[in-house]
């Protein structure tokens, strides 16, 4: 986020309020700030998937001319992100919801999650969502920035910080 | 890419070496499965680990190709499919600015 010229303040960007019925947390445009649901979010490892949905979208926010409120693609978009990168679709987060599936079912469970990401933020159908999740998906599934895999536990975020530290290398020796 | 003097591996062979092995391991088998539904695919890096070596052993001025064409490859790979939005030339104007007054006030 500092290298593309939004650091992120704890103070200025996060805000923990009560949220009515399930939802987890937010990103919202307007006042650039990641709305965390106090009574919604159960413990730290929930807290860690929201916090790093949430900064998916501050993060194609920062770095992209999103249109969040009147461009359902780009919304889609974002959530397709925010689905697949945050561990939101993890196997073990899928057991626990008792959804079971092995073979590319991380993919049924990005869909199925950015539709209902986009349904809690605007009052449209849901074939309209799920026409809109399906125009973007094969680019915005693709899409692994800023951390070029999809990091699936530590040491994948670890391989994905040290190849950020060693970008200037990588792209001046390619 | 830089000719001779100055060029190095785009990563350390350490580098190669761990994604190699991370690509074979039981773990990312079961991770690439239920994302892709299918097995990975590990050759390249061990590839890539080769010509890493052969460069810090002797130079070699294939291994430099070789590595190069393989970095481009997997940068074309991530860039191939299109933007759903226009990318900022610089980030948001009001992303540092303080909240609205009555937002404070409450």
């Amino acid at each position: 986020m500092e290298h593309s010229g939004c650091a992120v303040n704890r103070e200025r960007h996060f805000s923990c309020e009560d949220c009515s019925g399930n939802v987890s947390g937010g990103f919202d445009a307007s006042a650039s700030q990641i709305v965390l649901c106090q009574n919604n979010i159960r413990n730290q490892a929930h807290m860690s998937r929201v916090v790093t949905h949430e900064l998916i979208h501050a993060f194609d926010h920062c770095r992209a001319h999103v249109d969040w409120f009147t461009n359902v693609r780009h919304l889609a978009c974002s959530e397709v992100r925010a689905a697949n990168l945050s561990g939101d679709c993890s196997l073990v987060n899928e057991i626990f919801r008792l959804h079971f599936g092995l073979k590319q079912h991380h993919q049924t469970c990005v869909r199925d999650r950015a539709i209902l990401s986009i349904l809690a933020v605007r009052n449209i159908s849901k074939e309209v969502a799920r026409k809109a999740v399906d125009e973007v998906f094969e680019s915005c599934f693709n899409d692994h920035e800023p951390f070029g895999r999809i990091p699936h536990n530590k040491t994948y975020a670890r391989y994905a910080h040290r190849d950020f530290q060693n970008r200037d290398r990588y792209y001046s020796n390619i | 890419m830089a000719d001779g003097g100055g060029w190095r591996p785009p990563r350390p062979c350490e580098a190669y070496r761990a994604e190699w092995e991370l690509c074979r391991s039981a773990g990312h088998f079961l991770h690439h499965y239920y994302v892709h539904g299918e097995r990975p695919a590990c050759e390249q890096w061990r590839r890539d680990l080769a010509s890493c070596r052969a460069w810090e052993e002797r130079r070699s001025a294939g291994a430099q190709r070789s590595l190069c064409e393989s970095e481009r490859a997997r940068v074309e790979a991530a860039r191939k499919h299109a933007l759903v939005w226009a990318p900022r030339q610089s980030p948001p104007a009001d992303w540092h600015l303080p909240l609205p007054q009555e937002e404070k006030d409450q």
